[in-house]
């Protein structure tokens, strides 16, 4: 590890801490590693295994209608299956929602809510503490974050530019995902690197 | 009588239907799920040309809230479309005013209740009269509580051509949403990000109190809708600190608009704004406590004079004071069996004696203000030289009461011996050292009205000032001129050598006190100073006891060293910040606060000074108890203190915010979104169970 690697690392590790016990996003551009994540098979997963691959965070919550606007149309589970066939992305949706409120679940339901939609996620994350969805201050569901190999922030925001709850508008919307993987994959800046997200709140704990 | 009902009930309803079609402009109501929507319109019939409203009245139930345009963090706007016939045309909706809605660490900006949701149409002048049109509109809204609904419907309204005819009801209720919703007004913006930081200035403000004044801007993107947004109040507009969302990594527009919110007589209003990118407006200087100020009017400067009085009142009652009035009134009970016109005129040369130290406080005040020092009333205490020239003086007067000495010749001037005599020199000084050791003693009830008076203009600063002077002298005047309380007093003799002697252990306790404010304030050094000074004092008073001319020359030289010792000392800022430190608290700043409350702890913040006598009851009768550190540490409150004990604009600023001049001042944040980290005020007498109302409702 190269001392400028060393202390990219440190940096990163310090942006958490910032980050952590505020509600203040991360800032595009800087860097995520080290975070532990449990998923639906209790499997514990740290951000930093997945360096060298680009990283999508989807956060979800089955029952808000935006969320099911994405998954009856299938655009999300579409989204998920392009993006990570080539390999080399990973795809966690992550669920943030307490214990108690709208789309919090088990880890059995949420694996018979992938097999139900047909959804393509690399892994399902039980979040219900809210710590990852604090730590990036994720505020609707949908919420897109995208990682790439050196776990450098380069994208967050909606899923696509139709800010409705309506599955008749996802035709024609600007899927903002399949656009930075673009974007990525030609090498190029990414042209949005930040949107709105737009949906429901995410249903955080007191 | 069950017949009788029945007939009642069956006229009632023949009537609501015969109304109903007769009279309101409604359209029948739509029930979506959360909410019962209804199209509601200002006239029953329009004339060609003319320019009617139409409304989308929305009536949400409890809890329930829908969104502005700019949703917030999540959510969606209400949307409506409309489907016209030729020959009519739609103005934009006009947004009722919104509110912040938090959700968790969320913010949304949306309405609750019975928001309506109003458009402005105009007819054609070629339109046909006696034709009925019907608009129809297709509306939608995401309506969330704990759970977000789409919901969605349609509804139409017919309206006729011919003369314009008013719907009084629906009219009425349609113009005040329109005057309520935010229009553009005089106020100038000015936006600026420096590396994240949004500085947001706004100048030309409207009447209105401005202490919770809040932005929402139209577009998102522009702000980080769940970062607090800081206020600075200046006498000439308003600046709100804030974090900048991503749109500053883009092209930057070069105007930004929003809605400033306020409020007016106490309710809440806002207008909007169109902000100038890369600008910051020059807001004047800080005010002090622009909220006061905005209501300078007769009642108030009524309440503050009365206030004025009152706490003067009751300065003669504090323990520093009460000895030196005491002599007075000794003095005064040995001439009431004299003559009246000498008592009367006594009285009133102590009355203009305190008028003339209150003034000479007043003007030096008013010329530091004027000079641009943040600065409130105790200042006096702030510099450790008139602390230690108090103690001085106090230390002495105790000696003189337990006569240790009488005054020679030589001592004429000192005030102990003036206060003594009888005559129109000592009435004079007994007024002026009376306000003089008077002052650390700021009763809790002067609080608001110094603070008023301190926001306000000179004139009124004066006149708040003079009250208190007034006040102050009221008793001896009322002994002075009531016949009845005269005799009253008691009759001379013995008793009253050992009362002027006990007299002096007061005496010999304030100067203690004063010590120990002085070791706060300049350390320990201060103190040896002080007690070098007192020392030197003592001496003095032996030397002038001898004869000789080699004794008064030592005297004069002792009494020289008495009097610069303290001119000597310094404020050692180290002093105080140690203090805090024993006593297991935080020292306060906005930026601990600030950081403390991203952890999710609740704030309590003690503004105190050493020399301020309910700050300390407080905190021995209330803050420090094991009871009260307990329910802190319970509730993982954090407790800050802010020592004002000496000069500290800072301090000072943060006071005025909150329209005060002085200490003590209690603030409670609390971590959640509620209140926009507005702290709670609590009440200058603390006791256990405000503080924990205050922390319950953080």
């Amino acid at each position: 590890m190269s001392y400028a690697r060393k202390l990219f690392a440190a940096s990163a590790v310090l942006s958490l801490c910032i980050a952590a016990p505020a509600f203040a996003k991360i800032e595009t551009g800087s860097t995520v590693s080290d975070m532990t994540v449990t998923d639906s098979n209790g499997a514990v997963h740290n951000l930093s295994d997945f360096a060298g691959k680009k990283l999508i965070l989807e956060w979800t919550n089955a029952d808000c209608p935006y969320v099911k606007k994405h998954y009856t149309t299938d655009n999300m589970q579409k989204t998920q299956r392009l993006a990570t066939a080539d390999g080399d992305t990973v795809w966690l949706s992550i669920i943030s929602s307490a214990p108690g409120k709208q789309g919090f679940v088990d880890g059995a339901k949420a694996n018979q809510l992938t097999e139900i939609r047909a959804a393509a996620p690399t892994a399902v994350i039980l979040d219900s503490e809210g710590t990852a969805g604090r730590a990036f201050a994720a505020k609707t569901t949908p919420h897109m974050f995208i990682l790439d190999e050196s776990q450098t922030l380069v994208y967050q925001g909606a899923i696509d530019d139709n800010r409705s709850a309506n599955p008749a508008d996802v035709a024609g919307a600007k899927n903002y995902v399949l656009a930075t993987l673009e974007d990525l994959e030609a090498g190029r800046t990414v042209v949005d690197a930040e949107t709105s997200p737009y949906g429901c709140s995410v249903k955080y704990g007191l | 009588m069950r017949k009788s009902a029945l007939i009642l009930l069956i006229a009632f309803m023949s009537w609501l239907i015969v109304a109903g079609a007769a009279f309101a402009r409604q359209s029948a109501p739509l029930d979506t799920g959360k909410v019962v929507a209804s199209l509601v319109s200002s006239h029953d019939s329009i004339a060609p040309g003319g320019t009617f409203h139409i409304a989308l009245r929305t009536q949400l139930d409890e809890h329930w809230h829908t969104y502005w345009k700019n949703p917030g963090d999540s959510g969606e706007p209400v949307h409506i479309e409309w489907s016209l016939p030729e020959g009519i045309s739609p103005g934009p909706i006009i947004w009722p005013l919104p509110k912040p809605v938090p959700t968790g660490p969320i913010i949304n900006y949306g309405f609750e209740g019975a928001p309506l949701f109003t458009t402005a149409f105009t007819v054609s002048e070629t339109a046909k009269l006696g034709d009925v049109i019907t608009l129809t509109a297709d509306f939608y809204y995401l309506v969330c509580y704990d759970v977000c609904i789409p919901e969605s419907g349609q509804l139409n309204l017919p309206i006729s051509i011919g003369p314009s005819s008013i719907d009084d009801d629906w009219n009425a209720q349609i113009n005040e949403a329109l005057s309520a919703s935010p229009k553009t007004g005089a106020v100038k913006g000015g936006v600026e990000n420096k590396d994240g930081a949004l500085t947001l200035s706004f100048t030309n403000l409207p009447e209105g109190d401005f202490s919770k004044a809040y932005f929402f801007p139209f577009d998102q993107g522009v702000l980080g809708h769940s970062e607090p947004q800081r206020i600075t109040l200046a006498d000439q507009g308003l600046k709100l600190e804030t974090k900048a969302d991503f749109l500053w990594e883009k092209d930057v527009p070069k105007s930004l608009g929003g809605v400033l919110t306020y409020e007016k007589e106490g309710v809440y209003s806002g207008t909007e704004v169109t902000m100038l990118v890369g600008e910051v407006l020059s807001i004047g200087a800080p005010a002090v406590a622009a909220k006061p100020l905005a209501k300078v009017s007769g009642a108030s400067l009524f309440t503050a004079i009365i206030g004025a009085l009152v706490g003067g009142l009751i300065l003669n009652l504090m323990p520093c004071v009460f000895p030196v009035i005491s002599i007075k009134a000794l003095s005064i009970a040995k001439s009431a069996h004299g003559e009246r016109a000498a008592i009367k005129r006594e009285a009133w040369f102590y009355t203009s004696g305190v008028i003339a130290m209150f003034l000479l406080l007043t003007l030096i005040l008013l010329s530091l203000k004027a000079g641009g020092s943040e600065i409130g009333w105790g200042f006096q205490l702030q510099s450790p030289k008139v602390v230690a020239g108090l103690a001085l003086l106090l230390f002495v007067i105790g000696l003189n009461l337990l006569g240790a000495f009488e005054f020679g010749s030589g001592l004429q001037n000192t005030g102990a011996s003036l206060t003594q005599k009888s005559g129109a020199a000592g009435s004079f000084f007994t007024g002026a050292l009376a306000v003089v050791v008077a002052t650390p003693c700021t009763a809790p009830m002067m609080a608001g009205a110094v603070g008023y008076a301190l926001a306000a203009p000179a004139l009124i600063t004066l006149a708040v000032f003079m009250a208190l002077a007034i006040g102050f002298a009221l008793p001896f005047l009322l002994i002075a001129y009531v016949p009845s309380l005269l005799c009253k007093l008691p009759k001379p003799g013995l008793w009253m050598a050992r009362f002027k002697e006990i007299l002096a252990f007061p005496m010999f306790a304030a100067a203690i006190w004063l010590v120990w404010v002085l070791s706060l304030q300049a350390g320990e050094h201060g103190v040896l100073v002080i007690l070098c000074a007192m020392l030197a004092a003592s001496l003095a008073i032996w030397l002038f006891k001898l004869s000789g001319g080699l004794s008064r020359t030592l005297g004069v030289l002792a009494v020289i060293a008495a009097l610069a010792l303290p001119l000597t000392l310094s404020a050692n800022t180290n002093a105080s910040a140690d203090a805090a430190a024993k006593l297991d608290a935080m020292v306060w700043s906005q930026a601990r606060v600030d950081e403390l409350l991203a952890q999710g702890r609740p704030v309590f913040v003690d503004f105190t000074a050493a020399w301020c006598v309910t700050c300390k009851i407080n905190e021995k009768t209330v803050l420090y108890k094991a009871k009260t550190q307990k329910l802190f540490e319970d509730t993982n409150t954090a407790f800050l203190v802010a020592d004002w004990t000496n000069k500290d604009d800072v301090i000072a600023a943060e006071l005025a915010k909150y329209g005060r001049a002085g200490v003590p001042l209690y603030l409670v944040y609390s971590p959640n979104f509620q209140e926009f980290v507005r702290p709670a005020v609590l009440p200058q007498i603390l006791t256990y169970n405000v503080i924990i109302e205050a922390l319950a409702g953080s």
